[in-house]
């Protein structure tokens, strides 16, 4: 489904992901977790070209989605990031109406029945028995925190991507909104490939099917979660899932 | 746990001067700020009050003229003496009606004598408020107070004549007094009688002086008469001092070369209204496609870096030069001539890097995470920036445009180097037309020796004011309206 291969990342002259390979089963959550700073943020934004928006940024090896090496010449990045979506850590609804939010995707990506889609894409969400009467009235802002991280996520489930890419979801939101986004994230693997960056353990172990453990840029360990967070092979696993540091 | 180590003293101290000094910087800068607004207040404010004075008396029909006479000898020291006459007497007006006419003096305003123009405004400034009517006298023009006088040259004494009356106006104040024709006219209220012309003068200068009725020495026949010539007339003006008025008819006038209580703003405020939509028509799209580029576009390398500094470089260049450019490429080159189309341009091009720098401004407050959420959806570059970075930013961009328009607008320097015109007495009404603009109308009135135009000067700095702070009011709405809290 996707894949990396060798994939490393420079900040101008600084590595910060060194030759990850890594392959993410379709219709399965796999966690990315590690201290700050190892690059699973980095790794997770290079998944889908997002990380081109910064300046000075080089990536070498190859990213394969659907046999296609995404950083190939000739790849379109806009034509990359309609396929494999992003929710990211902060929400960040465009400050327009609820509808508007998700109808630009729509409408840009050339879809018709736009009102369909976004109704369809809300109720994906679980956010469209709370936004139903409002959404030409309220804009994203207006929400709370989770709903507007739930709107993120409609917003990318809108144009049917076939991978969810999700950079720390939770981060800033409580933990009731967190619990009603992790349950979401069961109801989207049915038809969606996720990643997920974390940084509480405890949420890859609720969440995720397999888990990869990355520290200072490279993938130390990748496998089932379930294995991973009983049995970890490798010891500085073993030493971040005890607590022992990060 | 260790304890933390205490900051040394002395930062302490800077520290707590640091909040000291920047309240009493603040303090100096708002101290000057109400300086330099009470100065405005007092130098044109009160200047310019006296415009309500001006079109009162002018809307009588009367246009005042400062005139003055000249003797050889001096009397009580001065040999000059300055009287003001009706230059114009408009037909049908109040002033025609009371029996004025044009070439007619006024001496005084019921005792108080009139030396200029703005004597008579600044009594009508102060009449109270309730008056409506101005009591004055005036003296008849010298064909209607005597009739004709001719100077004969006294044999011997160059430059000396004696002033013989050719012809007395049959029922005239003159004929009244007794004056018959060929009697000669030696002085009117102790003033020394020299010219022909000079004769009226005289009149004049002794009804200011306070004589009613003036007396007139004659010799007729060998023999020394003294003649009381009733030369003032009086009457009353009807007069409407409304502020409005004023300054409707102020703006909406033409300029006049002569006389101020007439002139008005009309062509410059035209004038200044066509050049900044030329200029805007111009810095508009180009600042904004630049600032676009910069922000949005382009990737940060030696031309870009080389770009930015040119940028800001010449946004500090002086306004003086941009005239020169705009003379030698738009005007000569171009062969625009000094038209509204090269001004605007002018101005378009001074205005160019503030209005890029002011666009990039808001472009950069639109923050990051919104083009990563636009991207995220698989927006392209323009659809990113054509749906989400411009829309949020616009509050931003209009007002850093309406801010350099109105930079541009009370610009002088740089249209004077153009060569637009000082006096414009015609409304521009092609691109292509000469025109002027309200700072370059200020600096012609400022520059203007005869009272009254000082006045209008400062009127049409508070008319320049009002239209800066209308745009400046204009940007702050937007700003306030439609700005984006992220």
């Amino acid at each position: 489904m996707l894949s990396t291969q060798r994939l490393s990342l420079w900040y101008g002259k600084q590595q910060a992901l060194n030759e990850v390979s890594l392959s993410f089963e379709r219709n399965q959550v796999t966690a990315l977790i590690g201290p700050s700073g190892c690059g699973k943020s980095t790794f997770i934004r290079s998944l889908n070209r997002m990380n081109e928006l910064i300046p000075a940024v080089r990536t070498a090896g190859q990213v394969l989605f659907g046999g296609q090496d995404i950083y190939a010449k000739g790849v379109d990045p806009v034509e990359v990031r309609r396929w494999i979506g992003m929710v990211f850590q902060k929400p960040n609804p465009f400050p327009k109406s609820i509808y508007e939010n998700l109808a630009f995707g729509l409408r840009i990506n050339g879809y018709k029945q736009v009102q369909e889609r976004v109704e369809m894409a809300l109720r994906k969400a679980a956010l469209w028995e709370e936004v139903k009467d409002d959404l030409h009235r309220k804009t994203g802002l207006d929400l709370s925190g989770g709903q507007q991280q739930r709107l993120c996520i409609a917003r990318a489930l809108a144009v049917e991507p076939q991978v969810l890419l999700m950079d720390e979801p939770c981060s800033a939101l409580d933990p009731i909104a967190t619990a009603k986004i992790e349950d979401l994230i069961g109801e989207l693997k049915k038809e969606y490939t996720v990643v997920i960056v974390t940084h509480n353990m405890q949420q890859a172990a609720r969440v995720s099917d397999y888990t990869a453990f990355f520290y200072l840029g490279k993938l130390v360990e990748f496998g089932n979660t379930q294995k991973m967070f009983e049995t970890p092979e490798n010891p500085q696993t073993e030493d971040y899932i005890t607590g022992k540091f990060g | 746990m260790k304890t933390q180590p205490r900051p040394a003293p002395r930062r302490q101290r800077w520290r707590r001067q640091k909040g000291a000094l920047f309240a009493f910087l603040a303090a100096v800068a708002l101290l000057l700020g109400v300086a330099v607004v009470t100065a405005l207040i007092i130098s044109t404010g009160v200047n310019s009050w006296q415009l309500v004075a001006m079109h009162a008396t002018a809307r009588t029909g009367l246009a005042l003229s400062l005139r003055s006479m000249d003797v050889s000898q001096s009397i009580d020291g001065r040999r000059t003496f300055p009287f003001v006459t009706a230059a114009q007497v408009e037909s049908n007006s109040q002033a025609a009606a009371l029996g004025m006419q044009q070439g007619d003096a006024l001496p005084h305003l019921l005792g108080r004598p009139v030396f200029s123009s703005s004597d008579v405004w600044q009594w009508v400034e102060d009449m109270p408020a309730e008056t409506t009517a101005l009591p004055l006298a005036w003296v008849p023009k010298a064909e209607t107070l005597i009739g004709s006088l001719k100077a004969e040259p006294i044999p011997g004494q160059a430059g000396k004549f004696v002033i013989k009356v050719s012809k007395v106006n049959p029922g005239s104040p003159a004929e009244q007094a007794g004056l018959q024709a060929d009697d000669v006219l030696k002085s009117a209220g102790g003033i020394p009688i020299e010219g022909a012309r000079q004769a009226w003068q005289a009149i004049v200068i002794a009804a200011q002086r306070g004589q009613s009725p003036v007396t007139l020495t004659v010799e007729r026949a060998g023999q020394t008469l003294e003649l009381a010539l009733q030369a003032e007339r009086r009457g009353e003006l009807p007069l409407s001092r409304n502020a409005w008025d004023a300054v409707v008819e102020f703006v909406t006038h033409l300029d006049e070369p002569r006389y101020p209580e007439h002139a008005g703003l009309a062509s410059a405020v035209l004038g200044s209204i066509y050049v900044v939509l030329v200029t805007a028509l111009i810095a508009v799209p180009l600042g904004l496609g630049a600032a676009i580029y910069l922000e949005e576009y382009a990737s940060r390398n030696a031309l870009t870096e080389v770009l930015q500094v040119v940028i800001a470089n010449l946004a500090g260049i002086p306004s003086v030069v941009y005239g020169i450019i705009g003379l030698e490429i738009l005007a000569r080159v171009l062969n625009l001539g000094r038209s509204i189309l090269a001004g605007g341009l002018t101005l378009g091009l001074l205005i160019l890097p503030i209005m890029i720098i002011a666009a990039r401004e808001a472009l950069r407050a639109v923050p990051q995470w919104v083009r990563e959420a636009a991207y995220g959806v698989g927006a392209t570059r323009w659809q990113v920036v054509r749906h989400h970075v411009l829309p949020y930013a616009l509050p931003g961009v209009l007002t850093g445009m309406i801010l350099s328009l109105s930079r541009g607008i009370g610009e002088a320097a740089p249209l004077i180097l153009l060569g637009a015109f000082l006096f414009v007495t015609y409304l521009p009404s092609s691109l292509l037309d000469t025109f002027t603009i309200v700072p370059l109308q200020i600096f012609s009135w400022a520059t203007k020796p005869q009272p009254g135009f000082n006045t209008i000067a400062a009127a049409a700095i508070i008319v320049l004011l009002a239209m800066l702070l209308l745009m400046n009011a204009v940007a702050i709405w937007l700003r306030n309206r439609y700005q984006k809290r992220w």
